[in-house]
């Protein structure tokens, strides 16, 4: 809390990496035998769905920021697999919940709306959920503009 | 700089001794640099002669003596507004921030009454109260100075300028003002976005399946197009960076048609690479520069 002069870090890496990671996984997906039968489309649509949340949390953040280790948390919990996370310096984060009567009901039924679209909002306080939401915001944008570019350059000519 | 040396020319031009077409040299960016320097000093000539002697440094002067009269002057605010709250509180005690390790520490010695306006933004400017790393907030005229309100100040202020940067990020959120619009803002922001995502993948999902297909379509013109801007070599190294440290399993499920095709068309000044993951990652990283996805995907 002492040096409040920080900017915040919302950067982003470039469009390549998401690309990358996507394509990767879409690829293994590919591999698998199951996956290309021309029925059950539900069940292709949600892969590739996840496929997406995923390459995208990793191709952000890795393991910094915490939406996407929620994100990867519970993508593992599916597959039943476990996901062991670096341990992190151990932050500070119990801030005094000071008596003062500060948290304000409009503000917390949008931050718990909030809470519930961001993967990892349910512990943050608002602040960094706030960060972490910019941050989510626009990997999500720049993740739908590399699948725009793969539908646009896969559509039917 | 540019300004002062346009300003040099403009005079000249004045005086008559440059020939217009100095201005043809110039470009049209330069004569649009030269019509705002006309704007800004108008069409007065006695301006420009009196630049005339302090042509390289002028605008360097200004500069930096506007910026030092705004220290001088945040000083002198400070210290008037110092002196003021000290008429004000006489018998209080007072403690300068600085002395403070923490601003939310619960000390109980520190009884004491915080002044001024809160310095979170001009910590540069006076120097000799403020030290870098410690939050400096002062109650305004009027204002609880107790550190609970405070202490709630400042944790509205950060909160509203990550607001701001989230305003910035969500298109549209200028118009609506208000923590709850602009929550509301963002909400739907977010919830369109997955939409959008959810919709992408049905489409990719009854897209893939005709992958194969696009294999035997590919032009070489598009080849080309793709080829033709190169990233440098140092973006190159870095994706071959970005291509090893991910290892891929599927570099044998490159069709075949893909290394063909590519040894027939002209690859320009770019190295002929050997694997074939080099040479796909590289199409990828052009392709996605160039936006045009068609020809790559087709590789897969």
């Amino acid at each position: 809390m002492a040096s409040a002069n920080k900017p915040i870090n919302t950067d982003v890496p470039e469009k390549d990496v998401f690309a990358l990671h996507f394509l990767q996984s879409l690829s293994n997906l590919r591999r698998q035998n199951t996956f290309n039968s021309p029925e059950k489309t539900n069940d292709r649509v949600k892969k590739i769905k996840k496929v997406a949340y995923v390459s995208m949390a990793r191709a952000a953040g890795g393991t910094n920021r915490l939406w996407s280790r929620a994100l990867l948390r519970r993508a593992a919990k599916e597959n039943n697999k476990v996901v062991r996370f670096p341990r992190r310096k151990k932050r500070v984060t119990c801030l005094r919940r000071r008596r003062s009567n500060r948290r304000d009901p409009v503000e917390e039924e949008e931050a718990e709306r909030l809470r519930n679209l961001v993967p990892g909002g349910g512990g943050m306080e608002i602040s960094k959920l706030m960060e972490e939401t910019a941050h989510y915001i626009k990997c999500l944008s720049m993740q739908v503009k590399v699948m725009q570019c793969l539908v646009d350059g896969l559509a039917p000519k | 700089m540019d300004l002062s040396v346009l300003e040099r020319v403009k005079w000249l031009q004045q005086q008559q001794m440059v020939s217009p077409d100095f201005f043809e040299i110039l470009g049209s960016d330069g004569r649009e640099e030269l019509k705002r320097v006309e704007s800004y000093l108008g069409n007065n000539n006695d301006e420009l002669q009196s630049f005339r002697h302090y042509e390289t440094i002028d605008g360097c002067i200004s500069r930096t003596s506007s910026f030092q009269i705004e220290q001088v002057k945040n000083n002198e605010e400070n210290r008037v507004i110092a002196l003021q709250h000290k008429r004000k509180t006489e018998g209080k005690t007072e403690k300068i921030e600085n002395k403070k390790k923490k601003k939310i520490k619960t000390e109980d010695e520190t009884e004491s009454s915080m002044k001024g306006k809160s310095n979170m933004s001009n910590s540069e400017t006076s120097s000799e109260i403020q030290k870098r790393d410690y939050i400096h907030v002062r109650a305004r005229r009027g204002e609880a100075t107790d550190r609970h309100s405070l202490a709630e100040r400042a944790r509205r202020e950060k909160l509203s300028k990550k607001m701001k940067c989230l305003q910035d990020i969500v298109p549209g959120c200028n118009k609506v003002t208000g923590k709850a619009g602009m929550l509301d803002e963002i909400i739907n922001y977010v919830q369109s976005l997955q939409q959008q995502v959810e919709f992408l993948s049905m489409k990719l999902s009854v897209l893939n399946p005709e992958l194969e297909y696009h294999i035997n379509e590919l032009s070489t013109k598009q080849f080309q197009a793709c080829f033709t801007d190169l990233p440098e070599a140092v973006s190159k190294q870095l994706m071959m960076v970005d291509a090893s440290s991910f290892p891929l399993q599927h570099q044998e499920s490159l069709d075949y048609s893909v290394i063909n095709s590519i040894q027939t068309t002209t690859l320009g000044s770019k190295d002929q690479t050997s694997s074939g993951w080099e040479i796909h990652s590289q199409s990828l990283y052009n392709n996605l520069r160039t936006d045009s996805v068609s020809s790559f995907f087709s590789l897969e």
